[in-house]
């Protein structure tokens, strides 16, 4: 069943004045399935961030569309971008966004908080989650009080509990040393095993190397991609960056 | 030097933000400055009738308003400093000496100063006309001058009282970016505040006294005791305030927050962690705010209530409208008293050639010697009141004390009644016992009020023949200290408001016919002798209006300043919040909360922060009511229910302008958030 479905998306940028225009993505095709783990990948100024913020609700493309489990991101009323974010999207963010004001566990609740679920509710869902990422024993701490790792996978907690359709990342271990990029890759990994659906946009080939397939972008199209095929992590691995060797020397090429 | 210039003007206009109220901070207070400082110099005003007093009570305004300048304008430019470091850090990575960035911040300052400073004189000179107007209004004359005081000696003092201010502001941020290190400012990682904690002895300490500073003030009855206790009263509500304010708040959040059906709502959540965050901040800002608008309140409220009662009072004190006695010296030497017929007579006479008419004279004999207080007052609820003093008594008999007040105390041979003059203390001496010239009498009545005399205590003895004992008594064991017989004559002239202005010229015809009388009388040539001691309700006038109207224009301008500095601290509080919570409310907004969520949130958590101040200090005010009441009491103010309407008022129009404040300062942080 297909989860999301983009097609032909455009974004233009117009200076103030109407001078210049940037075309940020150029007609982007691509569909990710129930239960498929994409990564994306593109340098620097490909496009990816625009795409992801489309993807989020949080941007308007000026063109082509975006299908999430059937409905139309562009006819969600404004009114109702806040909710629909809330009730299909999960979000992990490369700075983690935890708000500094709350405990890891209020920081996970909130999503279910904004959303009106009841008290025991959110525990119930509270305690499998933070299980299963391990940080349990960290619910009550303040952000500034944990690791990075602990702080990013607090917030894939907040951005699962509410069992989103996709969930987004955005170069999720871009602030994390080696050891909690893996560990995160792994908990990724088993959420996709239970079924969750993930797109995360990234730099890091070893990130990108846990995904089910792999999409590159350059210069504001899907420029090739990668399935996982039988392959292990480290044949992916190798997979991926013999495309961005290729992907720069066809650069150069032009 | 141009490069510097422009980029000095470049960053006045896009910090608007913060350097807009600067200038205007700075202006408003130089205008009251000038405003006060004008006033004290200028002649034109201390020479109106009541206006002695206006040097005086400016020059604590000046004072006051120096200090809070001082404060106000250093704490302005701390604010602006803390936003800005940033930007100087980065012009340093960037390439800038030190000495560069100093030229940017010198051009910077000297702009805003500038324009503060040229402004706030502009405004001091427009409005003094204004402020002149009013307080020829409140002393009760007419205004005579219809000109502006423009004058370099009360310009200059200002303006280079204030350059100063800047120079030293200057001189501090120069200093603080010498020291600055320029990596230190650049990193933009936000380390984390730990949740604040509930100090449980603070709270019990805070609780335990403004609960007896509160107990203090409703129970005391005592109207002399209520005059320090109100001091204690005020020092244990502040502490219990400030700690309150610190502990309190944190206190009562944590147990919502605990409240899990209540803090895990889309309602409360963010609004609960914030506030706590908040509180942490600026209890201490707010327990301040909340501290200067009761005094605002009090302050106003107080004058307000006193002036208007001012009438009142007279009518209270002066029933007529002159009280007058004479003496003149004989052609041997020998001083001697007016009778009350001859200076009843001379009394219709000064009158009908001022153009007035005596409506009513009468006699009040009275014989005003001092004594000790514990020889005469024998009750036992006086101790508070003396502690073995002496003080001057004032004898009358009941018949004399009935001509001029019109009241008959009804007094058995062995009874008499008790009056301390100048407060209307009420019920409080009843039944004691009064010991004068060696005979006891039981205390009946208390006067509310007596015949203007000389003395502290009024005492009216049943008759004549009790007063002619006490002056023999007196006579016997003082000696050299013992007094006369005052004769002295109350006279009232019917229209008492045309006697305001009209009294003036009744007395200086007394004075006149006083010596041509002594001249005609006693055959002396020269050394003519003759004076009289006078009470008047025109004098008592200009003199009551003179006090609480000055009081009442440095109440009103001091008001207006601490709540112009309460807008300001709220102001830049409101903006550096803002600043600090965009990011939250940008994740926020990120993991799906709707602009409108957003702005319900802050809404509640600015209404709260911004309104706890405005109702603590109404309670404040509250509390406080019985205690001042007594306090007007004692300042001869009888009138409950002027007070109550005085200070509903003033509470009213506070709480309007605070409205006003906080309106335009949330429309600022919400802007900054979004």
């Amino acid at each position: 069943m297909t989860i999301l479905d983009v097609k032909d998306l455009k974004k233009t940028y117009t200076s103030r004045f109407g001078g210049n225009q940037v075309h940020a993505l150029k007609g982007v095709t691509f569909s990710v399935e129930a239960g498929e783990y994409v990564a994306i990948m593109g340098e620097s100024g490909s496009g990816k961030t625009t795409l992801l913020n489309i993807l989020a609700a949080l941007d308007k493309p000026t063109g082509g569309s975006v299908t999430l489990d059937g409905m139309n991101l562009a006819e969600v009323k404004d009114g109702a971008l806040a909710s629909f974010r809330r009730e299909n999207l999960g979000f992990v963010f490369q700075e983690f966004n935890l708000l500094d004001t709350f405990s890891l566990k209020d920081n996970i609740l909130l999503p279910l908080v904004l959303g009106g679920k009841s008290v025991s509710e959110m525990e119930e869902r509270l305690g499998p989650a933070a299980q299963s990422l391990g940080i349990a024993d960290v619910l009550n701490k303040y952000p500034y009080e944990v690791s990075g790792g602990q702080k990013q996978r607090a917030a894939a907690a907040r951005a699962v509990i509410t069992n989103p359709k996709l969930l987004l990342a955005d170069e999720p271990t871009g602030s994390l040393d080696s050891q909690s990029s893996s560990e995160l890759m792994r908990v990724f990994e088993k959420m996709n095993r239970g079924g969750q659906t993930i797109l995360m946009v990234t730099h890091s080939t070893d990130a990108a190397s846990h995904a089910n397939r792999v999409l590159f972008i350059r210069d504001g199209v899907v420029f090739h991609q990668i399935y996982r095929g039988d392959c292990s992590n480290e044949q992916l691995y190798r997979k991926v960056s013999d495309a961005l060797t290729m992907l720069r020397r066809g650069g150069e090429g032009q | 030097m141009r490069l510097y210039l422009t980029i000095a003007l470049t960053n006045v206009r896009n910090n608007y933000r913060f350097f807009i109220p600067r200038v205007l901070t700075e202006a408003g207070l130089l205008a009251c400055f000038n405003i006060l400082y004008t006033l004290f110099r200028d002649e034109r005003m201390s020479e109106l009738r009541g206006g002695s007093y206006l040097p005086v009570f400016m020059a604590i305004g000046v004072m006051v308003v120096a200090i809070l300048s001082v404060i106000l304008m250093l704490y302005t430019n701390s604010f602006l400093m803390k936003q800005r470091k940033r930007e100087f850090g980065l012009y340093n990575v960037l390439g800038m000496e030190k000495r560069h960035i100093g030229k940017v911040l010198f051009f910077e300052s000297a702009a805003s100063s500038l324009a503060g400073i040229v402004l706030g004189l502009g405004l001091g000179v427009l409005f003094y006309k204004l402020a002149s107007l009013f307080i020829c209004r409140l002393l009760g004359v007419e205004s005579v001058f219809g000109f502006y005081y423009i004058s370099p000696s009360t310009l200059l003092p200002c303006a280079a009282g204030f350059l100063l201010i800047d120079l030293a502001a200057f001189l501090v941020n120069r200093l603080s970016i010498a020291r600055m290190k320029p990596v230190e400012l650049m990193a933009s990682a936000h380390t984390g505040e730990k949740e604040p904690r509930v100090r449980r002895l603070m709270l019990v300490l805070g609780a335990v006294s403004l609960g007896l500073g509160y107990f203090i003030a409703v129970t005391t009855e005592d109207p002399l005791a209520a005059i320090y206790l109100f001091f204690i009263a005020v020092i244990l509500v502040m502490i219990g305030t400030y700690f309150l304010f610190v502990t309190g708040t944190t206190f009562v959040l944590k147990l919502l927050k605990n409240r899990k059906k209540y803090y895990y709502s889309k309602k409360h959540m963010t609004a609960v962690a914030g506030l706590l965050y908040r509180m942490k901040q600026n209890a201490v800002g707010l327990a301040s705010i909340c501290i200067l608008a009761t005094g605002v309140l009090v302050m106003i409220s107080t004058t307000v209530s006193l002036y208007a009662g001012a009438e009142d009072t007279l009518d209270e004190t002066y029933p007529m409208e002159l009280y007058v006695d004479a003496h003149y010296r004989t052609a041997d030497g020998e001083r001697v008293a007016m009778s009350c017929g001859d200076l009843t007579e001379l009394v219709r006479e000064a009158a009908s050639r001022a153009g007035a008419e005596v409506e009513a004279a009468v006699p009040i004999r009275y014989l005003a010697v001092r004594l000790a207080i514990d020889d005469v007052l024998r009750t036992s609820g006086m101790e508070a009141l003396n502690s073995g003093g002496t003080a001057y008594f004032s004898f009358m008999t009941a018949s004399d004390y009935r001509a001029a007040t019109g009241a008959d105390l009804g007094l058995a041979a062995d009874e008499a009644a008790l009056c301390v003059i100048g407060m209307s203390v009420g019920e409080e001496y009843g039944g004691g016992t009064l010991s004068a010239a060696g005979r006891d009498y039981r205390i009946a009545a208390d006067c509310a009020s007596f015949p203007p005399t000389y003395g502290h205590y009024g005492v009216v003895l049943p008759d004549e023949e009790a007063l002619n004992a006490v002056y023999r008594w007196q006579k016997e064991t003082l000696g050299a200290e013992a007094a006369e017989i005052t004769e002295r004559i109350g006279v009232s002239f019917g229209d008492r408001d045309a006697m305001r202005t009209l009294g003036f010229d009744v007395e200086r015809e007394i004075t006149q016919l006083g010596f041509e009388w002594v001249s005609a009388r006693e055959s002396h040539s020269e050394d003519v002798s003759f004076g009289t001691y006078s009470e008047s309700l025109w004098e008592a006038a200009a003199e009551i209006y003179g006090v609480y109207g000055s009081f009442l224009f440095l109440g009103i301008l001091l008001g207006l300043v601490f709540l112009f500095g309460t807008a300001l601290i709220i102001y830049y509080k409101q903006i550096s919040e803002g600043y600090e919570d965009r990011g939250r409310y940008q994740i926020m907004e990120k993991i799906g909360m709707s602009q409108k969520e957003v702005k319900a949130s802050v809404g509640q958590q600015v209404l709260l922060v911004f309104f706890l101040p405005l109702v603590t200090a109404g309670v404040h005010i509250c509390f406080a009511f019985p205690i001042l009441e007594k306090l007007l009491h004692v300042l001869l103010l009888s009138e409950t229910k002027l007070f109550v309407v005085c200070t509903l008022i003033t509470f009213v129009l506070f709480a309007l302008v605070y409205a006003a404040i906080y309106s335009v300062t949330s429309r600022t942080y919400y802007k900054i958030v979004h």
